[in-house]
């Protein structure tokens, strides 16, 4: 029958018989809901109290940070036009040809002082390093690891050069920046060292110390640099910054370290092998000297955000505290009530 | 193409549904279930929510259906007063009396010790007089009349007793609980009916002429004629005395009764007439007694006719009625009884709560439309100064009509009546709503009336002044009608609706509304079998509305938007990386990132707001009922709160895309080392982790110790996870893509910065609107906060009371509402009085088994059953 039905649900929900209600405690604090807890209120008060502590903390890191930008000497300069002969019509041709020597020479000027180390950076625009075919044309299990040299899933389109594995595949080693820089300062060379330009949990974890590139850039399509295979993939330093892919179409990657300073109005002669193909999709090239602080390189757009910011707190608990005068409303003003105001005859 | 959809498909995330029925369910099995506000320590009954779909619409509820008898009224029938030979007994005061003095401001005392040594209250039967009590009727001026009346009382029903025959032990089955009380009645009275078998009723009298002699009489019954209100609204037996004189008894409705009487008498007919509106306006159900003694040839005579009715093949209920008539006439009135149905404990001040709640409750029931005025005037639907409007069958033009006899005629009469009426009403009730708003409205209309204004062509004015009204009373109301209505306004005003009822003629009622309340505890299961939540008590609605409901719309209105905001968040940052990927779908996020970022990084907070957060407090809920108004408004999830929410979505993936994104364009830390993709991706996670996480702690209204281990456990479970997942390589990964990239973004000072700028920006423009809104257009619940926000946070713990500590008042009634679970075993219908709802029972062809005969032959049965048991304890 039914009824019998009730006493075993109300048993199951714990309340059960007289007895069983006292020991089996179920006015618990979380049942009844009455959890002890904070109740915020946004009052004017905090409103602003709040705006002036975001800016009293946001002001002095924004400075510092835009200070540190600031000391930052940066020289940018995009070569891709100025390396094609003007004589040249068609640039893609011209690139593609690896008969003609593409050496070019390019004059930096010094706008600052710069102090060593001087980071040589190269700039890639409209380069879709991100793109989802891209990014996936490559295997890891084979960068790391000798045995798994065949492992070539994923790779397409470059997997396998006449039945044999490349290593590396994919993609992305095959496209691989080969333009190279030499600099010269007051007619001495300056040496550039190309160590150390990759994180290093790359070099000792992602790309093996005793993988050797094999069948590497022998198709008939070259796409970049071609890697010296007695060296081991953990040493091509070149290539472990390329494959870190780049979240956007443009894009800096670490070419190596000038360790010489440099002053004011110096100039410095870059020649440099103008390889890689950026003709055919429009993209340009620069090359980037950049000196260094704690934050890193040339960045305004943290310090702006943080003084702006706080600029904006500070604005804004001035603001409040104007409505807080002009237009003040009694805390818990019974008027305000949705039903006072109807019977009110607003 | 189909991959660039594809990475947007965490817009809708599987979570949002797991998360919303988890939360729905522990609001039911933990909260609604475990009340102590809505457990009722008498009948030891929880709160059950039936079904975890409906806690929202808890809170939206615009109008309440309610039964009278046993969810307003306590279905506890008890003998109150009575009138004998043109005199009033019985001291008490109802309810709605109390009610109604309270309203008009004298306070009456109801104290227990003023109560007389007299005075008996048992199971149908709380009265007081010591005028006739304890056998002190001897001495009043009319004995013979109160003899008559007590002997009425006690044969002139189809109650069955069970049990030990002692005053004390025994225990009456009846089909009403009104004839049970009018047996207990007859027992306190002195006229112990103790047995019945198929032919005889035997009384134990203690009256005869001496003091303390009792007397076992055994009447034998010659003849039931049964009770059906619908035509007959009376109830005879034929008995043969000892002494073999012949008496017909007979009670019924007053009209009926005073249309039979024999000529004469008139000064008690009058005074029983005025008594009796006086007992009406009470709020008490009355019956009128009259008896008629038969000589041995004329019920001879009669008793050949009405066995060749009863043995008639066709029609044998109208033959039967027709020989009935021969024979209940000339009657003689003895008096009439007055039965107070009790209201429910609370019920007044619950409805007062919801109506200010912006609730609008509607009482469907069978009742006469005099009866079920008078409890609405007692719960406070309607007062003196509300203007109510009437369709009721009993006018003079449909009598005349019903008089001439026409069926077609009659429909026609009504019809027309009834769409006059609702023309005309409605016309008053715009031009007083724009006159005098303030002023209440309510409409009263009769089951028959309202078959013809349910008609299609009536129907729009049957809900456009339904709905303008403050509270509707439908009287005489059939099931089938209760569920009409509840539709009509279901379907025709589009709003929410909540049926409340305990028996099995509510449950069509219970189904055809959203919300389906049943009353557990003290009829039948059929109405908690069918409803979606059961209450033991009317009064606990105003827990379940105003609190869980309430809380359950506001919680759940912000887990939805809150839902939709943190992951249309999330997915907009992978839309803007599409635009700089050539479109070409490569995902932004590394895809265990985005398959955990739903499920662990930001799965808790939301659903410890769902369990946790509270505006204002359970009693201010209560003191405040208006704030239910915002959910029947349904403020917090309109389009303009959606919009408001995805604005700043919106506005915080750009900044989580182009803020991380930026970066990423030089080298960081003095190594001068490049970031790449998945670097920038990991520190745009890990600041939507971030932000979205405290974006859930802005918009919380109380915040728990819960909520800081919930938002904190997801953050740093986002770390750990990823302070893992870089430390380690896969062999189900190919691609190792974020291997050591957190600790790589950890050691640049980058890192820190944007994770503290990103998401202080990200929060910045909520954080304006939140307190711009706050401070211009305060929403009430917040101006609330507000009033109370100095309070001492409030412990309103209610301990369950004590067994041994309970009141001898509270124990007597909690053995009260203990006894009718036990009863309900053997009648399972719920209907509050052999007729008016049975009729409509019949009328919609449910089948009724309490056919007095099939009592008189249960009885029989039961008798020989329980014989051997007899025996062997003797």
């Amino acid at each position: 029958h039914s009824c019998p039905m009730v006493l075993r649900i109300a048993e199951l929900t714990s309340f059960g018989a007289g007895a069983s209600a006292s020991t089996h405690q179920p006015n618990s604090k979380f049942t009844q809901q009455e959890l002890p807890a904070c109740k915020p209120i946004l009052t004017p008060k905090w409103v602003i109290s709040v705006f002036l502590l975001v800016g009293v903390i946001f002001v002095p890191i924004g400075v510092a940070s835009l200070l540190a930008s600031n000391k930052v000497v940066e020289i940018v300069d995009r070569y891709d036009d100025a390396c094609v002969p003007s004589n040249v019509t068609n640039k893609l041709a011209y690139i593609q040809n690896s008969t003609i020597s593409k050496t070019c020479r390019r004059t930096l000027k010094v706008p600052k002082d710069m102090k060593q180390p001087i980071f040589v950076y190269y700039q890639l625009n409209n380069f879709y390093q991100n793109h989802r075919r891209y990014v996936k044309s490559r295997n890891d299990q084979q960068l790391r690891d000798a045995s798994k040299a065949n492992e070539t899933t994923l790779c397409d389109p470059e997997k396998t050069r006449d039945g044999m594995a490349i290593v590396p595949c994919g993609l992305i080693a095959w496209s691989t920046f080969n333009d190279t820089y030499t600099f010269q300062h007051n007619t001495n060379n300056l040496s550039i060292d190309k160590t150390d330009i990759s994180w290093k949990s790359d070099r000792d974890h992602k790309f093996g110390s005793d993988v050797f590139p094999k069948n590497f850039q022998k198709g008939p399509l070259i796409g970049g640099k071609t890697l010296n295979e007695s060296i081991p993939l953990s040493e091509q330093e070149d290539l472990i910054v390329w494959m870190r892919t780049a979240a956007l179409p443009t894009f800096r990657k670490l070419y190596g370290r000038i360790y010489v300073d440099l002053k004011e109005n110096d100039t410095i002669t870059v020649t440099l092998d103008n390889n890689y193909n950026t003709y055919s999709f429009d993209g340009k090239k620069s090359l980037v000297l950049s000196t260094s602080t704690w934050l890193g390189g040339k960045n305004d757009f943290l310090g702006l955000a943080y003084l702006t910011v706080g600029g904006l707190c500070f604005f804004l608990a001035f603001a409040f505290t104007l409505l807080y005068l002009i237009k003040p409303r009694k805390l818990g003003d019974n008027n305000y009530l949705s039903w006072n105001r109807n019977s009110a005859g607003h | 193409m189909f991959t660039l959809i594809t990475l947007y498909s965490t817009i809708i995330p599987i979570s949002l549904y797991v998360s919303i029925e988890m939360i729905k369910f522990i609001q039911c099995a933990q909260f609604i279930n475990n009340d102590l506000n809505m457990y009722h320590a008498e009948s030891n009954t929880p709160a059950l929510a039936r079904t975890s779909n409906l806690n929202e619409e808890l809170g939206q509820v615009e109008y309440i259906f309610s039964d009278k008898t046993g969810t307003l009224t306590r279905n506890l029938m008890e003998f109150f007063k009575c009138s004998i030979g043109g005199e009033i007994y019985g001291t008490g005061i109802t309810e709605i009396e109390k009610g109604g003095a309270e309203r008009a401001g004298v306070r009456i005392d109801d104290d227990e010790d003023k109560r007389s040594a007299t005075a008996v209250h048992e199971k149908g039967f709380n009265f007081d007089d010591t005028r006739i009590m304890r056998g002190a009727w001897r001495n009043e001026p009319n004995p013979e009349a109160c003899m008559e009346f007590f002997r009425c009382l006690a044969i002139c029903h189809t109650v069955l007793p069970e049990g030990e025959e002692t005053p004390e032990k025994i225990t009456y089955q009846a089909a009403s609980p009104d004839e049970a009380a009018l047996v207990a009645a007859a027992k306190n009275f002195g006229f112990f009916f103790y047995r019945r078998t198929p032919t005889t009723v035997m009384v134990r009298e203690s009256h005869v002429d001496r003091m303390g002699s009792m007397q076992d009489v055994a009447y034998e019954i010659l003849n039931v004629l049964e009770f059906n209100s619908s035509t007959r609204k009376r109830q005879s037996v034929v008995c043969r005395f000892p002494n073999g004189k012949l008496v017909l008894y007979c009670k019924g409705a007053d009209n009926v009764i005073y249309e039979r009487l024999a000529d004469g008498n008139y000064d008690i007919k009058k005074t029983s007439r005025e008594h009796l509106e006086q007992f009406g306006s009470a709020g008490l159900r009355t019956l009128c007694l009259a008896y008629r003694d038969l000589s041995m040839d004329q019920y001879k005579s009669w008793n050949e006719k009405f066995v060749q009715a009863k043995s008639s093949l066709r029609d044998r209920d109208k033959k039967l009625d027709e020989v009935a008539e021969l024979i209940e006439k000339d009657l003689i009135l003895i008096g009439c009884t007055a039965i107070e149905d009790k209201l429910q404990e609370g019920v007044p001040a619950c409805i007062e709560t919801l109506s200010a709640a912006g609730i609008k409750i509607w009482v469907l029931t069978g009742d006469k439309m005099e009866t079920a005025i008078n409890i609405a005037y007692a719960c406070s639907l309607v007062n003196n100064d509300t203007k109510q409007f009437i369709i009721s069958s009993e006018t003079d033009t449909i009598r005349e009509a019903e008089d001439r006899g026409d069926p077609v005629e009659i429909a026609r009469v009504i019809k027309e009546s009834v769409k006059q009426s609702l023309r005309s009403y409605l016309e008053e009730a715009r031009r007083s709503l724009s006159n005098t708003p303030e002023r209440k409205l309510a409409f009263i209309i009769d089951g028959r009336c309202l078959m013809y204004a349910l008609d299609p062509a009536l129907r729009v004015n049957l809900l456009g002044l339904s709905l303008i009204c403050h509270s509707v009373v439908c009287c005489r109301v059939s099931p089938l009608q209760k569920a009409q209505v509840t539709s009509l306004v279901r379907k025709g005003a589009r709003k929410i609706t909540l049926s409340i009822g305990d028996g099995a003629n509510d449950v069509s009622m219970i189904q055809a509304a959203h919300v389906g309340i049943g009353i557990s505890g003290q009829e039948g299961m059929q109405a908690v079998m069918a409803s979606d939540f059961a209450i033991a008590q009317f009064r606990y609605l105003t827990d379940l509305l105003l609190v869980h409901g309430r809380w359950s719309y506001l919680r759940l209105c912000k887990v939805i938007t809150y839902f939709f905001y943190k992951n249309l968040t999330f997915t907009l940052t992978q839309f803007w990386f599409t635009f700089q990927t050539g479109f070409s779908g490569q995902r932004f996020y590394d895809d265990w990132f985005q398959s955990l970022y739903n499920v662990i990084f930001t799965a808790l907070p939301v659903i410890m707001v769902g369990l946790f957060d509270k505006d204002v407090s359970a009693s201010l809920s209560k003191k405040y009922p208006q704030l239910y108004q915002e959910g029947i408004r349904n403020t917090f999830f309109k389009w303009k709160v959606i919009a408001v929410w995805g604005f700043f979505a919106f506005y915080q993936s750009i900044v989580f895309y182009y803020f991380t994104a930026a970066a990423s364009q030089h080298g960081h830390g003095s190594s001068g080392k490049i970031l790449g993709q998945w670097d920038v991706s990991t520190m745009a996670f890990t600041c939507v982790v971030v932000t979205v996480n405290l974006r859930l702690l802005m918009s919380c209204n109380s915040i728990t110790r819960w909520h800081y281990f919930s938002v904190a456990g997801s953050i740093a479970a986002w770390f750990l996870f990823i302070f893992i997942y870089s430390a380690i390589m896969t062999s189900f990964d190919r691609q190792e893509n974020v291997y050591f990239v957190i600790y790589v973004l950890m050691s640049t000072f980058f890192f820190y910065l944007t994770l503290i700028l990103v998401p202080v920006i990200a929060l910045f423009g909520d954080f304006l609107y939140l307190s711009l809104q706050r401070w211009l257009f305060p929403y009430d619940y917040q101006v609330v906060q507000e009033m109370h926000k100095d309070d001492p946070h409030e412990y309103s713990m209610i301990r369950l009371p004590e067994r041994s500590h309970l009141s001898p008042e509270e124990a007597r009634s909690y053995a009260i509402s203990m006894l009718p679970r036990e009863n309900s075993k053997h009648t399972g219908f719920a209907f509050d009085s052999p007729g008016y709802e049975s009729f409509f029972a019949s009328q919609q062809g449910v089948c009724v088994p309490h056919k007095p005969w099939d009592v008189a032959r249960r009885a029989s049965m039961k008798q020989q059953r329980q014989q051997p048991q007899r025996t062997g304890r003797s």
